[in-house]
C-alpha cells in the first residue's frame, strides 16, 4: 500500500495547496498546465462541499453576510479546519470561534453568538426523537426524594448565552416571518434551543430558568439545582418552569 | 440475473425540495435512492421522511463518504453509522464508490479517483469484503467519472471492477454517465467498455447529466440525461438485460415532473431493447 498512501498524501497536499501542485503531478498523466486546471476542478469541489455543509448548518449566518461573502468564509474555514468526516454534517462545529477571530466580521460581534445558537439547531434538528413521557409520573416520588430527582431533558436541548440580541436575529430571519424587522442591539439575551416534534424552536429564555437548566443538563439533582438557581437568582420560580417545560415537552424522564 | 432483493424498474433520486409532492403524489416509481449520509442522525424529520418513503417505495442508500479506497484506514465509525441506517431502513440497495476521499485524518468530501493498479485492487477486495461482512449484505460498487488520469493505472476501470466483483461477489452500479464522462475526458470508446463487464454483476444503472467546463466534462447531476448516453443505456439494455436504473439529479434541482419525464424515457429504452 506504501505507493497508494503516498499518492493520496500527495494528492491531498497538491488540492490544499496549489503550490503544491507539482507533488501530485508526478503521478498524473500530462504536462503541468493540464494538471493544474483539472485538479481546480476538485479544489473547487473542495471548497463547494465547505460551502454546502456550512449553508446547511449556519442558513441565518449566510443570509445576514450573504451568499457570495459566505462562500469566501466557508473558504478561509476549511483552509484552517478541514473536514474529518465523511459525514459534512459534522462538518462545521468550530466555525463559531472561527468566526469570532476572523477580521473581516468584526463590525458584527454578535455574529459567532448567532452562529453557536445556529449550531445548536443544526444538532437539536437530527438529535434522537424524543421519548414520550407523562410528568404524572413524578407524583408518585416520596417527597423526601424530590432533590434527588434528575431530569432527563429531550435530546438536542441546549441552551446559548450571549450578550446579543441573538434569539431576535434568528427569529427575524426564519421563512414566513412577517413581524416587525427592527432590532434593539441593547437587548440580551440567551436562547433555549430544542426540538419539538421535528421543528427546532428557539425561545428567548429567562436567566433563572438558563442557569437551571444547565445545571439540570449538567447532570445536578434538583436540590443542587434549585439552590444554585436560588443563590444567583432569587426570585427563581421552580414551578412555572416546569410548567413550561412539562407542556413543551422538553423534559422527557427522570432518574432518583 | 438480479439477486432477490433487487428492485426493478426505473427509480429517481429523493431529494428534500420534493418529499413533500412525492408522498402526496406518489408517482409510480421502482425505487428511490438517497444519499446515506443525508440520514446518519440520531433522529428526526429526515430520517422521519426517509422512513415515510420506505412505506412507499424501495429504498436504495448510494453512500458518498465511506471513501473504501483510502489508503490509510477505513473509517469504521463511519462504516457504523451506516450499518444502523441499513438496519433501520432495510435498503433494496445500498451502495458506495470506487474512490477515495480522506488521508491522514482529512477528508475532502469528494469522490476521487484511484489508479488501477493490482496493489489498489487487493486493498479495495479487503475493504468490500470487510464491508459486506459488517453489513451483512452484498453491496453495490460505482464506477467513477474523473478529471485526471493517473501515469501508473494499467487496468481499465471497468476490468478493474469486473476483476473485484469475482474477487468479493460485490454487484456493480453501473454509472453510464461517468462512463461517457471519462470516455470523453480520457479518450477512449465507452461502448467497447461495457464489453469488460459480466451482466449478473450488474445490480443496478444510474444516469444524469453533466456540465462542460473548459475541455473538461464535469459530473454535475445538474442536468437532462444527454444523447449519447441514452445511446449507451440503450446498448447496455441489449447486452446485459432490464437493471433497476436511477435518473440522479443533484444540483439546480428541477421540478419532480421534469424528473419523471427523464424516468419515463429511460422506461421508454428499457422496454424497446427488451421487447
Amino acid at each position: 500500500m506504501a505507493d497508494l498512501l503516498r499518492l493520496q498524501s500527495d494528492f491531498a497536499a497538491a488540492l490544499r495547496d496549489r503550490e503544491r501542485s507539482a507533488q501530485a503531478a508526478g503521478w498524473l498523466a500530462g504536462d503541468a498546465a493540464h494538471v493544474d486546471g483539472r485538479l481546480a476542478l476538485y479544489r473547487a469541489n473542495m471548497v463547494a462541499a465547505a460551502d454546502k455543509a456550512l449553508s446547511g448548518a449556519y442558513p441565518v449566518v449566510r443570509q445576514v453576510v450573504g451568499g457570495e461573502f459566505f462562500h469566501g468564509l466557508a473558504r478561509a474555514y476549511q483552509r484552517g479546519t478541514p473536514s474529518t468526516s465523511g459525514d459534512l454534517h459534522e462538518f462545521g462545529a468550530t466555525f463559531p470561534a472561527f468566526l469570532a477571530g476572523f477580521e473581516h466580521v468584526r463590525d458584527m460581534p454578535w455574529l459567532p453568538d448567532l452562529a453557536r445558537l445556529e449550531w445548536a439547531a443544526h444538532l437539536a434538528y437530527g438529535a434522537a426523537d424524543a421519548p414520550d413521557w407523562d410528568a404524572g409520573s413524578l407524583a408518585a416520588v416520596e417527597p423526601a426524594s424530590q432533590d434527588a430527582i434528575r431530569f432527563q431533558w429531550t435530546p438536542g436541548l441546549a441552551i446559548v448565552r450571549s450578550t446579543w440580541p441573538i434569539v431576535r436575529v434568528w427569529t427575524i430571519h426564519q421563512a414566513g416571518f412577517d413581524g416587525e424587522f427592527g432590532v434593539d442591539w441593547s437587548v440580551p439575551e440567551t436562547a433555549l434551543v430544542a426540538r419539538d416534534g421535528f421543528t427546532v424552536t428557539v425561545t428567548d429564555c429567562p436567566a433563572a430558568d438558563a442557569s437551571f437548566i444547565e445545571s439540570s443538563l449538567a447532570g445536578a439533582p434538583l436540590g443542587e439545582a434549585v439552590a444554585g438557581t436560588l443563590a444567583t437568582h432569587p426570585h427563581f420560580d421552580l414551578g412555572a418552569l416546569l410548567g413550561r417545560a412539562f407542556a413543551a415537552r422538553l423534559v422527557v424522564g427522570f432518574t432518583l | 440475473m438480479t439477486t432477490d432483493d433487487t428492485p426493478t424498474g426505473i427509480g429517481i433520486g429523493l431529494r428534500q425540495p420534493h418529499y413533500r409532492e412525492v408522498f402526496e403524489r406518489r408517482p409510480a416509481l421502482g425505487f428511490v435512492e438517497v444519499h446515506s449520509e443525508n440520514f446518519f442522525q440520531a433522529g428526526g424529520a429526515s430520517l422521519h421522511a426517509l422512513e415515510r418513503a420506505r412505506e412507499a417505495y424501495p429504498v436504495s442508500l448510494h453512500g458518498v463518504g465511506l471513501s473504501l479506497g483510502s489508503a490509510d484506514r477505513l473509517a469504521d465509525e463511519h462504516l457504523a453509522k451506516l450499518q444502523r441506517l441499513v438496519e433501520r431502513v432495510e435498503p433494496a440497495l445500498v451502495s458506495e464508490h470506487l474512490c477515495w476521499g480522506a488521508v491522514g485524518g482529512v477528508h475532502f468530501n469528494d469522490l476521487l479517483p484511484l489508479p488501477h493498479t493490482s496493489e489498489t485492487l487487493a486493498l479495495l477486495a479487503d475493504r468490500i469484503d470487510h464491508v459486506q461482512s459488517t453489513l451483512k449484505r452484498r453491496i453495490l460498487v460505482e464506477n467513477l467519472s474523473a478529471y485526471v488520469a493517473f501515469r501508473d493505472s494499467p487496468m481499465s476501470e471497468t476490468a478493474f471492477l469486473a476483476e473485484l466483483a469475482r474477487r468479493t461477489g460485490c454487484g456493480l452500479l453501473l454509472d453510464l454517465n461517468n462512463l461517457y464522462v471519462n470516455a470523453m475526458n480520457f479518450g477512449f470508446d465507452a461502448h467497447e467498455r461495457l464489453g469488460d463487464l459480466d451482466g449478473a454483476t450488474i445490480g443496478q444503472i444510474h444516469l444524469a447529466g453533466h456540465a462542460v467546463v473548459d475541455d473538461c466534462l464535469v459530473d454535475t447531476h445538474g442536468a437532462v440525461v444527454c444523447d449519447p448516453v441514452w445511446a449507451l443505456y440503450a446498448d447496455a439494455c441489449r447486452r446485459f438485460g432490464p437493471r433497476p436504473t436511477l435518473i440522479e439529479w443533484d444540483t439546480d434541482l428541477p421540478t419532480l415532473d421534469v424528473l419523471l419525464d427523464q424516468a419515463a424515457q429511460a422506461a421508454d429504452i428499457a422496454g424497446a431493447a427488451h421487447g
